[in-house]
């Protein structure tokens, strides 16, 4: 669908937000006349104000018009009603000129749509029969796991009724007598299993076996920085699939490599600078050139847009002299720098890719040093749906609260599992459920879980207890006593098992 | 060209909101107040994909999330949309 966008001041924004239905005279011409929709943005990124347009005709003065200027106006548009949305980022219109940061002025786009609907429908794809299996154990009382009914219902047909149903007696003793009772403490038992096999992993890291420049933090390292919560991982790196029936393709893999690589004007040529001429020359190094797949023409536009310079490319040496227009070592020392950091192409943060064939099937896997989620995701020819990075806090904001909890498990399960330790799965949740359960990825340790526990004498056990007790008794806090640190400092039995229960004994009545 | 659907991506489990009806059923099973359950940030990604397809969510509203699990096979999981910031 058209739709069209512009940018208007606060004032008019609210004009027409508190005018619903007006005649509004802009001062731009709009080309094509079928356009139903509009959206509005202050500042020509984020569109916040979504109008319905009935009339789009030329401008005329009456005195029913509300105005976005007092002269140069050129169009009316009828608007039948304007609502406040989430602001829509601009990377949610095709805009027909490609490339663009901004809405400037005005412009017609298409509003893309958000691609169908997911339902996988987990629980409503249960099959009927394994359902039913499922359902007599809720009769009996206790919840079957998914994985136990499908394997019940594969010889469901070989048992009568009533082997059957002792069968799922059984099935409930074992469940009942696995399942952990209520107050057991099972986050002293998660860090002990989990902190047991640490003490036997390497603290080294590994280059990735036969790809070189590469490697990635394994072992206790790549460990305590996943329950640290980093903001950015010692070795970021992603692992980048490609889209169906390009996969395969060579030139298509060369092309996205080509587009992930950051590469500067420094990593491929030298930049000389000559004080008496006041000129600075690039000289690209060929050698360097083909291994970051870029050409001289690369180069050239990438220059074209330095600003107040005069370009001279000598085609026969391959070198291009710079001169600024303005004749002063301050200027020349400025271009100097900006011809330094001025990037060729690639998108910031990705510092190498590099494609590896899978053996069995043939299809191209991207793997790379560095990692932009965000911008890699909206690449021609990514499955954006498989690409995954190993920074948790980027899967956080791109992808949200519950792609991070995930990925902090199969992170951790993955950096145990190359070591050959073997962790019970469901210590790993628990650890993945702690530090997701607030909305945001939180460290274990002083500034996350531990730091942010309800009670005084709990928080001043861990660390820093001067600072603790002292704002505890500055804001007045009140301690209940209810965990498991605190009543052991105040002398009283823990509320784990038994401990965490009243019972009163009401003898027999005397006669 | 359809825009990039978080919901569709391989880490992201199933997100479904939860009526006013079924969240009384959920909180009585689970004998618990709503205020009680993870939270799930107003902002995040996930939660904008679900306003996309259905419309605004006000905070309070319960999502249901039904993962994928290694032990379990499906687990449902609940979350509270909440508009604060980090506490």
């Amino acid at each position: 669908m058209k739709v069209l966008l512009w940018k208007d001041n606060r004032k008019n924004i609210a004009n027409i937000l508190r005018g619903g239905s007006l005649k509004y005279a802009v001062d731009f011409a709009i080309a094509t006349h079928d356009l139903t929709e509009g959206y509005v943005s202050p500042d020509g990124k984020n569109f916040s104000l979504k109008v319905k347009i009935t009339e789009i005709s030329k401008y005329s003065d009456s005195p029913d018009l509300v105005k976005k200027k007092k002269s140069d106006l050129k169009t009316i548009l009828t608007i039948e009603s304007a609502v406040e949305v989430n602001p829509k980022p601009l990377s949610d219109f095709k805009l027909s000129s490609k490339g663009k940061k901004e809405v400037t002025d005005h412009a017609t786009a298409e509003l893309l749509e958000i691609e169908g609907e997911h339902l996988k429908g987990l629980i409503e794809n249960i099959p009927a029969n394994v359902r039913k299996i499922m359902d007599t154990a809720k009769e009996m009382h206790f919840e079957l796991p998914l994985s136990v009914a499908e394997k019940v219902q594969e010889i469901r047909d070989g048992l009568t009724d009533s082997q059957f149903k002792r069968l799922m007696q059984r099935i409930k003793i074992d469940i009942d007598s696995k399942t952990i009772d209520p107050y057991e403490a099972v986050g002293i038992i998660a860090a002990q299993s989990i902190g047991e096999p640490g003490t036997q992993m390497t603290m080294r890291t590994f280059h990735f076996a036969g790809v070189r420049e590469m490697n990635v933090t394994l072992g206790l390292p790549r460990l305590i920085e996943i329950v640290d919560a980093r903001r950015i991982p010692t070795t970021p790196s992603m692992v980048i699939h490609l889209k169906k029936g390009v996969e395969r393709d060579q030139k298509v893999v060369t092309s996205v490599i080509k587009e992930l690589e950051n590469t500067t004007l420094l990593d491929v040529s030298e930049i000389i600078t000559d004080v008496e001429n006041q000129t600075l020359s690039v000289a690209p190094n060929k050698e360097r050139m083909q291994e970051r797949l870029v050409n001289f023409d690369d180069i050239l536009s990438a220059l074209d847009s330095v600003k107040q310079v005069t370009l001279k490319p000598d085609n026969s040496s391959q070198t291009v002299e710079v001169k600024p227009q303005q004749e002063s070592f301050r200027k020349l020392y400025l271009v100097q720098e900006q011809l330094k950091a001025l990037t060729i192409k690639g998108i910031p943060g990705i510092k190498r890719a590099i494609a590896r064939a899978d053996r069995e099937t043939g299809e191209y896997i991207l793997y790379t040093q560095g990692s932009n989620l965000k911008e890699v995701l909206q690449l021609e020819n990514v499955d954006p749906y498989t690409t995954y990075t190993n920074d948790i806090i980027e899967i956080a904001t791109v992808l949200g609260i519950e792609a991070a909890r995930e990925a902090v498990f199969q992170e951790s399960e993955r950096t145990l599992q190359e070591q050959g330790l073997e962790v019970d799965r469901r210590h790993l949740m628990l650890v993945a459920d702690m530090m997701s359960f607030t909305g945001t990825v939180r460290a274990v340790g002083r500034q996350g879980i531990s730091g942010r526990k309800s009670s005084v004498l709990a928080r001043a056990a861990f660390e820093i207890t001067t600072k603790h007790l002292l704002r505890a008794g500055l804001l007045g806090e009140i301690d209940f006593l209810s965990g498991v640190a605190e009543n052991i400092i105040v002398g009283q039995p823990v509320t784990l098992g038994t401990g965490s229960v009243n019972l009163v004994y009401r003898g027999p009545k005397k006669e | 060209m359809a825009r990039f659907n978080v919901l569709k991506h391989e880490l992201v489990p199933e997100h479904q909101i939860v009526d006013a009806k079924e969240e009384e059923m959920i909180l009585r099973d689970l004998n618990i107040t709503k205020e009680l359950l993870p939270k799930i940030n107003r902002n995040d990604p996930s939660i904008k994909a679900l306003e996309d397809i259905h419309g605004p969510i006000k905070s309070g509203t319960i999502i249901r999330i039904v993962r994928k699990s290694k032990t379990a096979g499906v687990s449902v999981y609940y979350r509270v949309v909440e508009s604060g910031v980090f506490k």
